[in-house]
Order: structure tokens, then C-alpha cells, then sequence
């Protein structure tokens, strides 16, 4: 045995162990990404830097052994720094989106992506269950969004951006919400689990509305206050030019209430109410969209525009009250305020669990410059060719399925397959690198291949760990992974630019879920 | 990869894999007699190799693509090869580049010409750095090439193909000799001509009967006067001839011998003048090449030099054995065989205090003994010849020139260690080196120095030449293990070290040539000898390829601790042209610029790393005022990014980034917090990169940044205080022309009007900024700014 400190602590491992495998042992989790405990260490990536305390040398934890005496340490400042700098200079050099654009564009951050490919196979029913995560009403914004997610779109760069509004309307319109309220069945056990808190949400807006359909679903009661007659707010205002307007209204703002919220009409909030529901509820959430003189002479802060928010989390000057939509800043945009309502339930959530209020949780995300030219026809190889489509019965009636089906297919899938797994994203963000700090002077061009019928390859996300190399030559694969070129310009490829297909069978899949990035993912 | 480019006949494929094996580790040198059959390695050809050996499609290649030497793509005809190594840059390699370029008309991308007769490519190093700059056109050698010359280049080289004659030397019976005439025949020599030197002493011996022996000498490191020819006349004092060329060789050997009969003299004599009318050669007093040893210049130059590696310089024919033996070669082997045990062997060279001259400087006698100690039957030592900094030749030149000394030291070595079997590893853009260790290695087996039961001391070893690939990043003793076995150069985390596991998982010893150079003079000569020449923690002498902006360039072997200033000023007579020196760049692309304030500091290990340099692998190029330090540093970190083997995160993307940074800079779109970022980026490479070339890749960044910051935020600025950056600078014409139009006639973008007896003047929207014009004018009337 070994014995040596970790952190300061002693720890003895076994001859031969690895830092890496010592600090687990010490219960400090350490980054990795070019290991895998199947294959020979490699240490390409150099995100698993310790410190060595009396060289203060830095050491590839994954590779360097145990030796008898040794002091490491595995998180102060300047390993931090070293294992975010080598994070930085990964992400300088790979490019890849990990959400689409057109998501990060969205004021509610809508999965577009994933909406689009099922409703291109023609599964409205799971599109609508994407939709309706980030979106309660998309009945309703597929006839008024000013989408700003088709502003963004990387279609748009080659042709025409994708009918995405047009396509979220077609997915409220014809999908069947059962599927999704039997997602939110379990509303009983979740109630069960926070215990009878009540929520107040103040203006049945979209805003409004939004918060108390999201709260509700997470198992707080809610109980609307609408100064008008009616829940919804500005949309009855929208001037649309579709007939049927009125009753989509309808049918989806039935939908979010009959949830269980508890709607108040011709109930104006006065100061006296205000504080009155500070005392019966456990949180109010503001909604009311205007900032009138009566809310000015309540106990929370407020400024020029609006209420005083925390940007994040959506939070007063008063901890248990929260902002949301056009009372913090006049917009006037559905999409946004219903976004608002989204992320203030969560922020909501966290405070009422007696968590650090954080907000909505925001990952990391990789992303790139425009499109260029080189690169569209990489990015046409997974889409359908085609203008972008006019419904044929007008634009006030929306797309019939073969148009829907077409139009969905333009999608180019720019949003990454390993969105969730990556492990440079999740080490991204923990460290939370920035991936300007070493920009080149331009990345390198896009390119996706598709080498295996089951995987897709982007070269330009590889990390050139080397793990595909590894894996593939393990495997005894006759045309498997290998190292070509080298410096800079090192790319990972198949000898004599053979097809996979015929060899790699097995070990496709294996070599995809092991590939740390989404530059080898399944398709 | 083109597909049948040419027919590939399987039992070529067969023939050459017959010949070297079907195992892993015999990839490398399968793919080089491949590429010296079809002059790039075909497709078919490499999926041919994987059918009949144990070889991959991964590793063929994975190790194709990573090593330099190597092609995938058919190539011209002939291979014009720019050196591009750190003299050559300073002298303009790039303009001849691009000269190149448009003379063989090369569109974007393009390295092949149309016709497909030359294929244009630039290399690290040639190792003539005293020449620069320098291009090889297969395998002729031009030294000193203008950028406005590079035509004269290919026409000589159409003019001088065809077979070539062969040689055509007597062989003398030594008893007869009236003297002796040595000629130069290192790579220098022979790049600047002694080839045709020789011819001509050949002939002229020939056509005149004389009884002389001709001799070929390695490498006489005064290559700045090169080619050379000495003279040794039976008892009388020998001349040395610098600068010379054949039309000279007959007048100079005629001053010093008679031919044989009276009736040969005048029918030479008659032979002469019928030449001379049809050569309408004019005869020149050949006094103005003779050099005489004890003049000032020479004795400065070679004056405060030790020779202990470079012992017998000038004087020793590199393949004769019997010379060797007879300046006292393989006395000192004798005399470990007959006197000292291993144990005893390894003490007296750790008590010489010699040290590694690969460039990390760490005591020999200590990695000796670790290789010693291990408890292993089979155990290996290698020559690291592997020799990759673009400004350093003497590993080059010591392997030329002093075979047996080396392979002398390396018998020693495996004997303290007990080894059996040892490699040379010498880049193959030493084929010079390469086929002389060859035939030495043939000679020492035939005199039985190599092989069973060496001096019939009951020891056995044998030694095997490996060519390397062309990989900087080889040099490297794990990488260089890791291309022995047959793989792309990665270098691994040490420890283990190679002394515990190295190749095929063998105890190994991984020693510099010219460390193993120096062992014989210490068996010889007595450690406490050794250990009283340098400096107080380096001991022993260190070989310097000396190249650049000084006026005496070549091969000198120094004591530690001498200074820097003693150097370039009294070895290398200060710097050329009357210019300011401004500093040295030591160590290649690892070490650092020494600026000319600091000229005092001593060459030893702690001095130059208290200055931000290293020794590294002794290459030392002069810079003068015309040099920016900005491009300098641009310079070598594109070479390291180059030649980084992309694996760790730093090393390749660390080094990129800085020289984005850097380029950026030298195109005057340097952005605020340039410098700051520049320095981070070098502070994190050098912690986080996984070898020796990672961490010492930032040197040359952070000591141009520490001793000429006003540079670069001089270039941020978008100023080129020296004058280099192309697209920080202009050219016109001043006052002092004298309207003669040659720059105009030179100038290959047509931006001056030919304007006869009037001022020129450079059109700035057309001027490519190729320096032509300031090449051709007679009268210093273009200025740059």
C-alpha cells in the first residue's frame, strides 16, 4: 500500500493506483473527459490537473501514479483556473451548438428542435408534450408570436427560416394534451410531497398564467387574482386574422386552470389585499402587468420601469414576492412573459423548499458564428431540400399534415444529440468557462458525416481524446478510429476514408456513448 | 488520397516487407522504402502492407500522416525543398519562398507546378545554416539564394541534371605521396560546393600523375568559408584554403606540387594554356583565398575553442578506421575492457561532472547508474540523433564526422549499463549522417568493435540504425521510444522513466550523440580533466551551431561558461554588415532571446535559465537590428505549433492561440489585452503541457515579451520598429536613385515604371513587398518603413 495526503488527508491505495483513482477514494470527485476506465490512459485533455504541494507542479491526475509521500492538492484557486483555462481552449477550437439558436432565441426557450423532428415523423402527440414544457399556450402563440426563435434560425442563413410558429400552432392545435396531463398526473403525490403551500398570483395575463400553470404542476395551489371579468389578459387583444382565435383562447386557458388553480375575477388587488395575502400565502407572484401608483405604495421596491427584480430569479426587495412580465419592464411580448412564468416557478419552488434561490437553472451552452457557405450543404445532409412552406389553405388556417410534415423536415438539427451527456458542457459550466476568452481567429468549418448507419460524426466537437481511437483498436476493428495529421490540425478519421458500416457494428454504438462529446453521437 | 496515381505491383510491396519484417515496429521503415519507390506512399500500396503483415490500417496511417518525411499525394518530378530553419528565416527564407511561388507560378494551395516537374515544399532544417538561406533541388544544395535569383536556381539545375561521373580517383600507395590535400566534406561543405571541388582535385591529379593522397574530412566548423581545401605537403606546413572554387583547385594545387617528370610538366603546362584561352578564364592570384591559420581572425575563431568532441577537427577522415585507431580511437574502450569494472566505468563519469547535452542538461553518470541498477536481462541504449531544432547542425555534423568516436562512446555506455543492443536514431534529413553511421557500423563489425566478444573481453553488443520520420517532437526520449516501436510520436508521462521501462518496456539509456562523443576523451584523458574545463556546475565543453546575422557562422566547441559576448564577438567576429547586434537566440525553439544588454551572461545551465533561455540543443542564432523580435517569436511558435503532436490541450490549442495572437500582432490587428493574454497563455502552457516541448514551447514568447516589450506594444500600435513585418511596412524610393531601372526590371508585380535616368517610384497598391528591388539596387535608394 501507498500512502500519501489528499487535500490533506491521508489516504492509502494500492501500488499502481492513479491520482485519479486515490482522490476517489478520498471522496473528491475530479473532472475527466480523455479517460475511460476500460482503456490505457491516454491524458490528451489535461481537465483533470492536480497540484503537486511541494513541486507545485501539475499533474495529469488520470495518469500520474501514486507514489509514496506525495501531497496533492485537487481544488484550490489555481487548479481551478488551470482546469477552466484547458476547458476554455477545448471549447476555442470546437464548434458546435449545444442548444439550437432558435431555442436560445426563445423567450421561453422552447426545445425547437425536438418539436420539429416529431413532428416531422409525424408524432404530434410527443411534440406537443415538448412544446407544452416550456410553453402552456401554443394554440394561442402559434396565431400571435412575433417569433423571434425564426429571427435566429440557421435555415434562414441558407434559404428561409423554418415555419416554427406555424409548426408549434400545429402541435397545440391537433396534439392530444391527454398525453401530457398524464405526465402531470402525479400531481397528488407531488402536492403530498411540499405540503399544502399556496401560491397568490396577482393578473391573469399571460405572465400570470404561465407561473400559476407551471406552480400548479409542480404542486403548489395556486389562486388567481384577475382584476377584469375574464383570465388572459392582453391576448384578447391580438389582432388575428384567424376566426377560430376566440375559441383556442378559450380551450387553453380552460386547460391551464382546470389543472386545480383557483381563478378570482373582478378582484383588484389593493394595498390592503396585498397585505393581507402575504399572510395567507406562502408566495405571491406579480403579474399585473401595468405598474400602477397602488403598487408603488406597497412594500416592495420599484423603479422607473417597474418593479425592482433580482434579473435572475425574478425576485423583490421583498423575499416572498415575486415579478414577472410587463409590471417589471413594458415589453408587450406574449412568448416573454409566458417565459417569465416558467422560470419564476421555478425560482418559486427553490424558495419555498428552503433552497438558495438561483432561478431557472441555465447550463452552458456552445456556439458559433453564422453559418457559412461551405457549411450548408454539411448542414442540408439531414434536412429537407425545400422552400419554406405557405399553408395552401392560407396563412389564418395553419399547415394540413403533409405541410407540416414537410415543413418540420427543414429543420437542420443544429441543437446537439449529447445536449444532456456531454461532458465538456457539463464541466463547462461547472467551471463556468467562457468560450471567447482564447476565440481564434475563425473556427474551423462545420462539417457532419455520416460514416455508420447508427452514428453521426462531427469532427469539429472532437476533443481528440483519443478514446475512439482506443476503443475501436481494443476492438480489433479492421478499419476502425485513427490519429491523422498532427499539432493543430490533428483530426481523428478512418483509414483510407472506408465506411464504418461494413465493420463496425457493435462497437459503433459503444464507441458513441463513449465519445465525452457530441462529436460521435447516435443519430 | 488519389487511388492508382501509378501501377502498384504486390510483389514490389512483397519484396520490400520480406526485407524488413512483418512485425509492428518495422511500419516506419516499411513506408520509407515505399516512398523512396514511388516517391509517395500510394494507397494500394499501404492496404497492400496491412494484408501481409501485423501492421493496422490505423497505425499505417496514423504514422503516415503524423511524420513529416512522409507523402499521401504524388509529387513532381523534383522536390525544391526552402529551408526554413531559424537562420534561414532571419535571411529571408520566406521571400524566396514566395518567389518560388510565382516563379513556378503556384496558385492557392497549390505545391506542384503545372507541368508537374517541381513540387514545392519547405523543410525545418537542412543543417546548413551558415549558407542561408538556403534550397535543395533534389539533392543540390544552394546556399546564399536572393529571392530575386530563384530562377538562376532552376535554370543551373535543368543545366546540371544527368547521370554523374563517377569518381575517378587513383588509389596511391601511401609510400609515394608527396602530401596530402584534404577536402571538407560535411553537409556544408558539400552544399557550397566541395563536391565539385573534389572533382576537380581529382582530375587535376589524375591528368597530372601527382602522388598525393586525397582525403574527404568531416566537418572543419569554420562554415562560413566554406568549401575548404587544405594542403599538406610532405614535411612542410599545411595551408588551408578558404571560398574556393574548382577553377581554382588547378592554380592551387600547382603551387604546391611538381608533377612527377619534366616531360608531364610542360605537356601540363601546354594543357593550361589552351584551357585557359578556351575558358577565357582569367588567372587570378590565388593568395586571396589562402587563409593562414595564425592570422588573426582564424586563431580568434578558433581560439578559445576546446575540442573534445570535435577532437582531430579538419584532420580525421570520418570512415577510416585505421586513422581513428591511430589518433587514439578505441584506446579508451581498451581500457575500460582491460581496467575497469561497470560500477568503476559509471564513477568516473559521474565524478567528470558531464551532463547531457540533448538540451535538459542532466548528469550522464546518474542516468547511466539508473539504467544499471535495474534487475532486467535485456536491457537497450540509444543515440539520440534525432537533431530537430531549426537552427542547430552539430549532432549532424558530429554523426558525419565522427562516427567512431560516437559508436566508441556508445560501447562504453552499454557496457556500464549492460546492454546488448542499442539503436541510432537519426532523422532522415541527415542522409549524409545516416549512410556514414551505416558504413561505420559495417567497418566496426568487420574489425570486430561491434558484435560477439568485442577486444575479447567477453563482451557482446551490436548496434542497428533507425531512421527517424521527421518529427521535432522526437527528440523527446518517450516519443522517440514510442517511433523505435512503430508508432505516431506521442510522448508519455515520465515517471516511468525510459531508464525503468523504455523501449518495448526495457530498461533503456537514452543519451545525445554528442554526449556520447565526449566519453572517450574522458576514459582518455582522466575525469578530474574533464571535470576542469567550464563552468563551476557545467562542466566539460558544448558544441554550438553559430549561425545568422554574425559575420563567422559555423561549428564551434566552447567550455561552459564562457560568455555570450566572447562568442558572437570574438569567436564569430561580432555581427556582419556593420549592424547592431541586438541579441542571440539560444536553444532553439525551447530556449529564449538573449538580448545584447546581457551579452555577459555565461553558457551554463543556471545562468541562461536566470535569463529565460536553456542551452536546449545548441543551436545560437545571431540577430541583429533588422530583426523584429515580434516575428521572431512568430516564428518559432508556428514551428512548435507545427510540430506539436496535438496531443494534450495545451500544447496544441495553447500554442495556437498564442500564435494567433502573435500573427495578429505582425498584421497591425493587434487588439487591447493582446500582451496580457499572450502571457497567460504562455504561464498556462508551460504548466499544463504533458512533455518538454509543451512546457518549453512559451520561451521564446516570454523572453521577447520580458527584454523587448516596446516592441510589441509597438506592433499593437501597428509599427514594426525593425522593419520586417510585411504588412506593417512599405518600400520607396529615396533620393539616391540614380535611374539605372533595375528594380523596375525585378520587379515581378510591376509596381515601378521603367523610367530610365529618372527617380523610380513604387506603385504601394502593387508592391507585394517581396524585397526584389532592394536586393537588385546599386545605390541603397529603396527604403523601408
Amino acid at each position: 500500500m501507498i500512502s500519501l495526503k489528499i487535500d490533506g488527508e491521508n489516504i492509502k491505495v494500492p501500488e499502481g493506483s492513479t491520482l485519479l483513482q486515490a482522490a476517489e477514494k478520498a471522496g473528491v470527485e475530479i473532472p475527466v473527459m480523455c479517460y475511460d476506465d476500460r482503456l490505457d490512459h491516454f491524458a490528451s485533455c489535461m481537465v483533470c490537473m492536480v497540484k503537486s504541494r511541494d513541486s507545485g507542479q501539475m499533474l495529469a491526475s488520470c495518469s500520474v501514479k501514486a507514489e509514496e509521500g506525495m501531497d496533492i492538492i485537487t481544488g484550490d484557486e489555481e487548479v481551478f483556473e488551470a482546469r477552466k483555462a484547458s476547458l476554455e481552449l477545448l471549447l476555442s477550437d470546437h464548434t458546435g451548438d449545444c442548444q439550437a439558436p432558435c431555442q436560445l432565441a426563445c423567450p421561453a426557450h422552447m426545445n425547437i428542435p425536438l418539436m420539429n423532428r416529431l413532428l416531422g415523423e409525424g408524432k404530434v402527440d410527443e411534440a406537443l408534450q415538448v412544446v407544452q414544457q416550456d410553453i402552456p399556450i401554443p394554440s394561442i402563440l402559434g396565431r400571435i408570436c412575433h417569433a423571434p426563435c425564426e429571427g435566429a434560425c440557421r435555415r434562414k442563413t441558407i434559404d428561409e427560416p423554418v415555419s416554427i410558429c406555424l409548426l408549434k400552432r400545429y402541435a397545440g392545435d391537433i396534439g392530444n394534451l391527454q398525453h401530457v396531463s398524464a405526465k402531470t398526473v402525479n400531481q397528488q403525490a407531488l402536492k403530498k410531497a411540499i405540503g399544502n403551500k399556496k401560491v397568490a398570483v396577482i393578473g391573469a395575463g399571460p405572465a400570470g398564467l404561465s407561473a400559476a400553470c407551471y406552480l400548479q404542476r409542480a404542486g403548489y395551489q395556486c389562486i388567481l387574482y384577475e382584476k377584469s371579468d375574464r383570465a388572459g389578459g392582453l391576448l384578447h387583444l391580438a389582432e388575428v386574422m384567424d376566426d377560430s382565435y376566440p375559441e383556442v383562447l378559450d380551450r387553453e386557458i380552460s386547460q391551464i386552470l382546470d389543472t386545480g388553480i383557483e381563478l378570482k375575477t373582478n378582484m383588484a388587488v389593493d394595498k390592503d389585499l396585498f397585505e393581507k395575502l402575504l399572510g395567507s400565502s406562502d408566495a405571491i407572484v406579480v403579474a399585473t402587468g401595468e405598474i400602477e401608483n397602488g403598487i408603488r405604495s406597497w412594500n416592495i421596491e420599484s423603479g422607473k420601469n417597474g418593479i425592482t427584480i433580482d434579473k435572475s430569479t425574478y425576485q423583490t426587495s421583498h423575499p416572498p414576492v415575486f415579478a414577472i412580465g410587463n409590471v417589471v419592464r413594458s415589453v408587450k411580448s406574449a412568448v416573454r412573459s409566458v417565459g417569465h412564468g416558467k422560470e419564476v416557478a421555478a425560482s418559486v419552488h427553490q424558495y419555498l423548499s428552503g433552497e438558495a434561490v438561483k432561478g431557472y437553472p441555465k447550463m452552458f451552452n456552445s456556439r458559433f458564428g453564422k453559418l457559412r457557405e461551405e457549411e450548408f450543404g454539411e448542414y442540408l445532409k439531414e434536412s429537407h431540400p425545400g422552400k419554406r412552406m405557405e399553408p395552401v389553405a392560407g396563412q389564418g388556417k395553419g399547415f394540413d399534415h403533409t405541410e407540416m410534415q414537410e415543413e418540420a423536415g427543414r429543420c437542420l438539427h443544429c441543437d446537439c444529440r449529447d445536449l444532456h451527456t456531454c461532458k465538456l458542457r457539463i464541466h463547462a459550466d461547472r467551471y463556468a468557462a467562457n468560450q471567447r476568452r482564447y476565440k481564434g481567429d475563425a473556427f474551423k468549418p462545420v462539417t457532419k458525416v455520416f460514416v455508420h448507419d447508427a452514428i453521426i460524426y462531427e469532427p469539429q466537437k472532437c476533443i481528440k481524446c483519443g478514446i475512439c481511437v482506443r476503443l475501436t483498436a481494443l476492438h480489433k476493428e479492421k478499419y476502425g478510429f485513427t490519429f491523422i495529421g498532427r499539432g493543430f490540425d490533428v483530426r481523428i478519421g478512418i483509414p483510407f476514408d472506408e465506411s464504418l458500416e461494413a465493420d463496425l457494428s457493435e462497437t459503433a454504438k459503444e464507441v458513441a456513448m463513449a465519445c465525452p462529446t457530441g462529436a460521435l453521437a447516435l443519430k | 488520397m488519389s487511388k492508382n496515381e501509378i501501377d502498384i505491383h504486390t510483389e514490389d510491396i512483397a519484396s520490400i516487407v520480406a526485407g524488413l519484417g512483418t512485425e509492428k515496429r518495422s511500419v516506419i521503415p516499411i513506408l520509407q522504402a515505399i516512398q523512396e519507390k514511388y516517391n509517395y506512399l500510394p494507397e494500394d500500396a499501404l492496404r497492400s502492407v496491412c494484408e501481409m503483415t501485423d501492421i493496422t490500417t490505423q497505425q499505417i496511417l496514423g504514422v503516415a500522416s503524423f511524420y513529416s518525411q512522409f507523402r499521401l499525394e504524388p509529387v513532381g518530378e523534383h522536390m525544391v525543398k526552402v529551408c526554413v530553419g531559424t537562420a534561414c528565416h532571419v535571411k529571408g527564407s520566406a521571400l524566396v519562398y514566395d518567389a518560388l511561388r510565382r516563379e513556378l507560378k503556384l496558385g492557392d494551395d497549390v505545391h506542384t507546378d503545372s507541368a508537374g516537374k517541381y513540387t514545392l515544399e519547405k523543410v525545418n532544417c537542412l543543417g546548413c545554416c551558415t549558407l542561408a538561406p538556403v534550397v535543395q533541388v533534389d539533392n543540390i544544395t544552394y546556399g546564399h539564394v536572393a529571392s530575386d535569383k530563384v530562377g538562376d536556381i532552376l535554370h543551373d539545375f535543368e543545366n546540371s541534371k544527368g547521370p554523374t561521373g563517377k569518381s575517378r580517383i587513383r588509389s596511391m600507395d601511401r609510400k609515394e605521396i608527396d602530401g596530402e590535400i584534404r577536402i571538407g566534406l560535411g553537409s556544408c561543405c558539400v552544399a557550397s560546393g566541395s563536391d565539385k571541388i573534389r572533382q576537380a582535385v581529382e582530375e587535376t591529379v589524375q591528368k597530372r600523375g601527382l602522388h598525393v593522397n586525397l582525403k574527404h574530412v568531416g566537418c572543419v566548423g569554420m562554415c562560413h568559408q566554406v568549401p575548404l581545401v587544405e594542403i599538406v605537403p610532405a614535411q612542410k606546413e599545411p595551408t588551408l584554403y578558404a571560398k574556393v572554387s574548382p577553377d581554382k583547385v588547378k592554380s592551387i594545387i600547382n603551387k604546391h606540387f611538381s608533377p612527377p617528370g619534366l616531360l608531364k610538366r610542360i605537356q601540363n603546362k601546354l594543357t593550361d594554356t589552351i584551357e585557359n584561352i578556351q575558358n577565357d578564364g582569367q588567372w587570378e592570384g590565388i593568395e586571396r583565398y589562402h587563409l593562414d591559420v595564425r592570422e588573426k581572425q582564424v586563431s580568434s575563431f578558433l581560439g578559445h575553442q576546446v575540442l573534445i568532441a570535435t577532437e582531430f577537427r579538419g584532420i580525421i577522415n570520418p570512415l577510416d578506421i585505421d586513422e581513428y585507431i591511430h589518433r587514439g580511437g578505441f584506446s579508451a574502450l581498451g581500457n575500460v575492457f582491460r581496467n575497469l569494472s561497470p560500477d568503476e566505468l559509471i564513477r568516473s563519469i559521474k565524478k567528470s561532472g558531464i551532463r547531457g547535452r540533448g538540451g535538459a542538461c542532466f548528469p550522464t553518470g546518474e542516468k547511466w547508474e539508473a539504467v544499471a541498477r535495474q534487475d532486467a536481462p535485456t536491457k537497450y541504449i540509444i543515440c539520440n540523433g534525432d537533431e530537430g531544432d531549426p537552427g542547430a547542425f552539430m549532432d549532424r555534423m558530429l554523426l558525419e564526422s565522427y562516427p567512431y568516436r560516437i559508436i566508441e562512446g556508445m560501447i562504453m555506455a552499454a557496457y556500464a549499463v549492460g546492454a546488448s543492443l542499442g539503436y541510432f536514431y537519426i532523422r532522415a534529413e541527415y542522409p549524409l549522417a545516416v549512410s556514414r553511421i551505416r558504413q561505420a557500423l559495417q567497418v566496426c563489425r568487420e574489425k570486430a568493435y561491434l558484435g560477439q566478444n568485442i577486444m575479447k573481453s567477453g563482451f557482446s553488443f551490436d548496434l542497428n540504425l533507425f531512421e527517424g520520420a521527421g518529427a521535432f517532437v522526437c527528440g523527446e526520449e518517450t516519443a522517440l521510444i514510442a517511433s523505435i516501436e512503430g508508432n505516431r510520436g506521442f510522448p508519455r508521462l515520465r515517471p516511468p522513466y525510459p531508464a525503468e521501462k523504455g523501449l518495448w518496456g526495457h530498461p533503456t539509456l537514452v543519451n545525445n550523440a554528442e554526449t556520447f562523443a565526449q566519453i572517450a576523451y574522458i576514459i582518455r584523458n582522466g575525469s578530474d580533466k574533464y571535470n576542469a574545463i567550464g563552468s563551476a556546475t557545467c562542466k566539460g565543453t558544448k558544441v554550438f551551431a553559430l549561425a545568422g546575422k554574425v559575420a563567422r557562422g559555423g561549428l564551434i566547441e566552447v567550455p561552459m561558461g564562457i560568455s555570450i559576448r566572447k562568442i558572437v564577438e570574438e569567436i564569430g567576429g561580432g555581427v556582419a554588415g556593420g549592424r547592431a547586434f541586438k541579441a542571440v537566440q539560444i536553444g532553439g525553439p525551447s530556449g529564449g532571446c538573449v538580448p545584447a544588454s546581457m551579452a555577459d551572461t555565461a553558457i551554463d545551465l543556471e545562468s541562461l535559465s536566470a535569463a529565460g533561455a536553456m542551452i536546449g540543443s545548441g543551436g545560437m542564432v545571431v540577430l541583429d537590428e533588422t530583426d523584429c523580435m515580434v516575428d521572431i517569436a512568430k516564428y518559432f511558435l508556428s514551428f512548435t505549433q507545427k510540430e506539436s503532436c496535438g496531443k494534450c490541450t495545451f500544447c496544441r490549442i495553447g500554442t495556437r492561440r498564442m500564435l494567433d495572437i502573435l500573427e495578429r500582432l505582425c498584421s497591425g490587428k493587434g487588439e487591447k489585452g493582446d500582451l496580457e493574454k499572450l502571457e497567460e497563455l504562455a504561464g498556462l502552457t508551460r504548466k499544463g503541457s504533458l512533455c518538454g516541448l509543451g512546457r518549453t514551447a512559451p520561451n521564446p514568447v516570454l523572453t521577447t515579451l520580458r527584454y523587448f516589450r516596446e516592441e510589441y506594444e509597438a506592433h499593437l500600435e501597428g509599427r514594426c520598429p525593425a522593419g520586417r513585418c510585411q504588412e506593417l511596412i512599405s518600400y520607396s524610393i529615396n533620393d539616391e536613385c540614380i535611374g539605372c531601372t533595375l528594380c523596375s526590371q525585378s520587379c515581378p508585380a510591376d509596381a515601378i515604371q521603367f523610367r530610365p535616368h529618372e527617380k523610380h517610384e513604387i506603385q504601394q497598391d502593387k508592391c507585394i513587398k517581396c524585397d526584389s528591388c532592394r536586393q537588385v539596387c546599386p545605390a541603397g535608394a529603396v527604403s523601408v518603413q
